[in-house]
């Protein structure tokens, strides 16, 4: 009796460690994600706690005029002869400028440091007064002459760069200088600012180098003693007034530059991760259900006696319930903690000096996901253990064959219909300025795979069969695990499930990326002249000093630049690029669908759009739209022509004429340009590069270059898809584990049975693999499914904004059914060995 | 498949043991459940194993059916010794020359009654001779049922689709522990009535365990155990002397 207790006590101890697994690793995620991004919160509020310190005002130039609706931070720059103002201002200690402007490159060797994809350096002036400045010279001097720079810690060990070595510095693509590396400094004690690295240079040099033109970003003012910050900032506001700067106090600054960045840390880091941390515990959830049926199932005798000895129906309920609590608080404490030591890490390798931040919020979140996930998902499973009727007890038990219950099918149709319905509604009736909304569009796709997970026990029969077809060739193995993988429809379809979702979501990025790579393949095909282009792979602009420079190549020709920039058109934030439109033709071909293209080249201060963004803008030709710039400059612009907008070609377009005097600074996004008449492509090419070689940041690329260049990236995105959604994945295999490790055990005697009439343990290993082969392949087909179908849903919802192209890589959705049928070989290596040890004698005989 | 070893002795021997010993347990707890026994289970004869509960029969039983393996002593299947065998050989032994019908949950729940029969066969990737199915269901009687799972079938009917299972292979013996043990006293008459005619009709060896006077009558011969050894034998039992038999062993 002590044996089977104990081996019932092991069986248990297993399957708890199954079930929780996923839960686990889902509230890993969470807490991981929570602990990483509270620590870079964390880690900025103590830098800012610094910065606040000796800063009793700040003034910042006017909000740009097109700032409506964007993250504010951003401001215009201020003329010096604020600086002089501002010192006048009674109560004022000291006052300093300062520039700072990202896009410093710093270059060796004709290489960029870090290499051409590394982001760019921040770009400032040194500031001496210790009250006004954050950064700290660890070694080294601050910059004296013209040609010193102090940079990053961080940056100068990547780059193994030391005091006193001379370095070549450029901003966004200039002619590079040569510069002497006087120090190396931190800020607030960081190696870098929010990892982003920083080059600090004299205030003339860093005017000049800058591009600032006698301007500052930012003025900083201490206050004389006495003096509170409040009331500086009223006598430097009111001294200012009548421009329309911002005069901020110190601390408000502080908390605005810290709004920014947790906005911005939410947004880029915490939502996207979260995300993909709720898709792997609702991942999780399914096996929880499963796994509880399961035991449930297997405990209908135990809980028909429990019944027969006048236990209530809430009495069974509960006990369910309270083991489910149990194991969602046990694992999500597990997983809590795991989440810690995998932010720990993860922290180390980006930046040393962060010191963790494990707030309470983390852990009541952790514990509330895991646990009440847990709970909804025994639910269930529990009010079926009520249902079970005392006789039971007295029954032979015997793995059941279940049937389907009509209330299923019918909520699974519900679900599946009214999430098809609001992802539709969600994306095609979406506005063109604010997109669809997103948590329609969230909860419509979760109500898709519930209701598919539903329904899907329906489709197990069929879908067993067709699959289990190959498996039946291969003898009784293949024959007896399509009946196991049938026998149960529900248990199959819920553990497919699990899988479908993560594979789900892997297709519909691949469908997106395919199509989109297939839309800007067309468009570079078709609307795209050009036969070479320039463009910085690192970050955003570059110096038109470029273009200069290749104008005097005799091998190239139709040398095109062409430059973007935010303008609100009427108050719709937006932006408009601008070209050389002496070289139209040959550069670009719009598919026009009312006026001419050629418009905007004859006449200044004409613009042609998209038929998208006109036909929501209610934009004609010969209309005129208003366009305010960042300066704040408004413009008529007349429209003189609409064209089909593409994957890169879209919006408001004017001409260079038109567009640049209404910029602050000139920055070319890209350069189209063809070889010169009677050159060949290869010849212009190596002409182009050789041009380029002052400008290590640009890439002089052919438009197959280009192709590929854009299908890199796209690759890079999805293999970022591919490891976000890798838990969730994970977490559907170790489901399908735990089925098939649940369903040995539960048949064993059957197995025993086998065995005893001659199948050979291999046979034996071989039907467990074929069933869980199966279960994923039936989740492959769901995943792909509705993964293919949601992607040509979200691609046609972008039809108008020119992904006009609808693409299903096939080759993609073959490797994940292959991939998925050799998750469940793995999956069912643990199970299958299982099932090949069965005692044969304790099957057959009669306990 | 490998060949199996060579084959050592017997003709009309289909099953032997010789000084069987199986120890359950070591030390204190050890159990001996057969104490050396050496028996002989003709071909074409229906055996019957009796004895009180814990003398042995199951055990027996297993041994002989490469189920199990013996502590000491050797058991023989249609020439090879069965102690020679690593599993896989023992498998494919049980699969070409055993068949088995045990007391209960002897069927497959997700396969039909047909596809139960077939069940060996289909394990052994071998195509099924029609007429012998045909012959084996139609003695077994449960021809309208064949399409019917394990769940729709009585316990009789269960029990007979097992004997068919067990008969369709036309294994060179039949080990049957406790077929009726389940059954009500109609079932029990039919069963053994049909595994009577498979040995008259088709020249089956069957070994039965059994501790019901009744079910050995229908058996050519009875094997007495007590305390794992070979007591007593008996041929052409009758339920009376084979409760004679039982009563003054129990003695
Ligand atoms: N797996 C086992 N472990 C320990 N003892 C066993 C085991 N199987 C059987 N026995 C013991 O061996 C003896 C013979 O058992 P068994 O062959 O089942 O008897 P029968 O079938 O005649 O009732 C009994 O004493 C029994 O308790
Ligand atoms: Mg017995």
């Amino acid at each position: 009796m002590f044996k089977v207790s104990l081996r019932s006590l092991l069986s248990h101890k297993l399957r708890l460690v199954l079930t929780a697994i996923s839960i686990i690793l889902g509230v890993t995620f969470v807490s991981g994600t929570l602990v990483l991004t509270d620590t870079i919160r964390n880690t900025f509020e103590g830098v800012l706690s610094n910065v606040d310190k000796g800063v009793a005002v700040q003034v910042k130039g006017p909000a740009p005029a097109t700032a409506a609706g964007r993250l504010s931070g951003a401001s215009l720059p201020l003329p010096e002869s604020v600086l002089a103002q501002v010192r006048k201002v009674s109560g004022v200690a000291d006052a300093v400028g300062t520039v700072e402007r990202s896009g410093v490159s710093l270059l060796s060797n004709g290489q960029v440091v870090g290499g051409t994809d590394q982001r760019t350096l921040l770009g400032l002036n040194w500031v001496s007064d210790p009250q006004l400045t954050t950064f700290e010279l660890t070694s080294g001097t601050a910059p004296r002459t013209a040609d010193d720079v102090v940079i990053n810690a961080r940056t100068a060990t990547d780059g193994h760069l030391v005091v006193g070595q001379q370095i070549q510095v450029s901003f966004e693509a200039s002619a590079a200088q040569t510069f002497v590396i006087s120090g190396i400094a931190t800020f607030g004690g960081q190696n870098s600012i929010a990892s982003e690295g920083f080059a600090l240079f004299t205030l003339p040099t860093a005017e000049s180098l800058l591009e600032a033109n006698s301007t500052f970003d930012v003025i900083d003012v201490s206050a004389q003693s006495g003096v509170t910050d409040l009331q500086l900032r009223d006598r430097v506001a009111a001294a200012l007034s009548g421009s329309s700067v911002q005069v901020q106090t110190g601390a408000q600054a502080a908390s605005q530059t810290e709004q920014n960045a947790v906005t911005e840390i939410n947004l880029f880091i915490g939502t996207p991760l979260l995300v993909f941390a709720f898709i792997a515990v609702f991942v999780g959830s399914f096996l929880i259900a499963n796994t509880f049926s399961i035991l449930v199932a297997q405990r209908t005798q135990e809980l028909a006696l429990l019944r027969a000895l006048g236990a209530t129906r809430g009495q069974v309920f509960t006990e369910v319930i309270t083991e489910a609590t149990l194991t969602g608080i046990f694992a999500s404490v597990v997983g809590f903690l795991v989440g810690i030591v995998v932010a720990d890490g993860l922290i180390h390798i980006f930046s040393s000096s962060a010191k963790l931040s494990v707030q309470l919020n983390a852990l009541i979140v952790s514990l509330l996901v895991g646990t009440i996930i847990t709970v909804i998902a025994a639910v269930a499973p529990a009010r079926r253990a009520t249902r079970i009727a005392p006789v039971a007890a007295l029954r032979q038990a015997e793995p059941e064959i279940q049937g389907l219950p009509r209330t299923r099918i019918g909520a699974g149709l519900v679900l599946f219909l009214g999430g098809t319905a609001g992802l539709l509604q969600s994306l095609f009736t979406a506005s063109a300025a604010a997109g669809p909304n997103l948590e329609v569009l969230g909860l419509s796709v979760l109500a898709i795979f519930l209701g598919t997970a539903l329904l899907a026990p329906i489709l197990v029969r069929p879908v067993a069969t067709v699959l289990g077809w190959p498996a039946r060739l291969r003898g009784a193995p293949g024959r007896l695990a399509g009946e196991n993988a049938r026998r149960n429809p529900r248990r199959t379809a819920l553990t497919s499930a699990a899988l479908m979702i993560g594979l789900a979501l892997v297709t519909a990025v691949a469908v997106i990326t395919a199509s989109l790579e297939a839309s800007i393949n067309q468009s570079i095909d078709g609307t795209v002249r050009a036969q070479l282009v320039v463009l910085d792979e690192g970050s955003g602009g570059f110096s038109p000093e470029v273009a200069t420079t290749l104008r005097q190549d005799p091998k190239l020709a139709d040398i095109s630049e062409i430059r973007g920039t935010d303008v609100l058109v009427g108050d719709i934030a937006t932006g408009v690029t601008g070209f050389d439109t002496g070289n139209i033709g040959r550069v670009l071909t719009f598919s026009m669908t009312a006026g001419s293209a050629a418009s905007i080249a004859t006449t200044t201060n004409t613009t042609i759009v998209d038929s998208t963004e006109a036909a929501s803008e209610n934009i004609h030709v010969g209309g005129t739209v208003t366009m305010t710039f960042a300066n704040g400059d408004k413009v008529n612009m007349s429209v003189g022509g609409i064209y089909t907008p593409d994957a890169l070609i879209s919006g408001f377009l004017v001409s260079l004429d038109t567009l640049n005097p209404h910029l602050t600074t000139a920055r070319d996004a890209d350069i189209a340009l063809n070889p010169a008449p009677g050159v060949s492509l290869p010849t212009a090419q190596a002409s182009l590069l050789n041009d380029l070689r002052a400008y290590p940041q640009l890439s002089g690329l052919t438009r197959t270059q280009y192709k590929n260049l854009i299908s890199a990236g796209l690759n890079t995105f999805l293999n970022l898809i591919y490891v976000l959604l890798g838990l969730a994945i994970f977490i559907a295999v170790v489901g399908i584990v735990n089925t098939l490790a649940l369903s040995v055990l539960e048949r064993t005697r059957e197995l025993g049975l086998l065995r005893a009439v001659g199948m050979t343990r291999g046979q034996t290993r071989e039907m467990v693999a074929w069933e869980s082969v199966i279960i994923a392949l039936l989740g492959a087909v769901l995943g792909l499914a509705v993964g293919s179908g949601l992607g040509i849903a979200l691609v046609s919802a972008l039809h108008s904004d020119g992904i006009s192209q609808t693409a299903v890589p096939g080759n993609n959705l073959i490797l994940y059914a292959v991939a998925a049928g050799l998750f469940g070989i793995v999956a069912a290596i643990f199970p299958a060995i299982r099932a090949s040890r069965v005692d044969i004698l304790r099957a057959v005989t009669t306990e | 498949m490998p060949p199996l070893p060579a084959a050592a002795a017997a003709i009309s021997i289909a099953a032997r043991t010789v000084d069987a010993v199986k120890v359950y347990g070591r030390g204190d707890t050890a159990v001996r459940a057969l104490d050396g026994i050496t028996a002989d289970f003709t071909a074409h004869q229906f055996t019957a194993i009796m004895g009180a509960s814990g003398s042995g029969k199951s055990t027996l039983l297993h041994c002989l059916a490469g189920l199990d393996r013996l502590t000491a002593g050797q058991t023989f299947i249609g020439g090879y010794e069965l102690g020679q065998l690593n599993d896989r050989q023992l498998t494919l032994l049980r699969r070409e020359k055993v068949g088995f019908i045990f007391q209960s949950l002897n069927l497959v729940p997700t396969l039909n009654a047909l596809d139960n029969i077939l069940l060996p066969l289909t394990i052994a990737g071998r195509k099924p001779d029609p007429g012998v199915v045909d012959g084996v269901v139609q003695i077994t009687g449960i021809g309208d049922r064949l399409r019917h799972r394990p769940s729709e079938l009585s316990g009789g009917q269960q029990q007979r689709v097992a004997a068919a299972r067990a008969l369709v292979s036309r294994p060179e013996i039949i080990f049957a522990d406790e077929p009726t043990g389940n059954l009500d006293s109609k079932a029990s008459g039919e069963l053994l009535g049909f595994l009577r005619k498979a040995v008259d009709d088709l020249g089956q060896t069957i070994v039965m365990v059994t501790h019901d006077a009744f079910a050995a009558s229908h058996t050519d011969r009875v094997v007495f155990l007590a305390d794992g050894r070979a007591v007593q034998e008996m041929r052409s039992p009758t339920t009376d002397s084979v409760l004679a038999v039982v009563r003054h062993l129990g003695e």
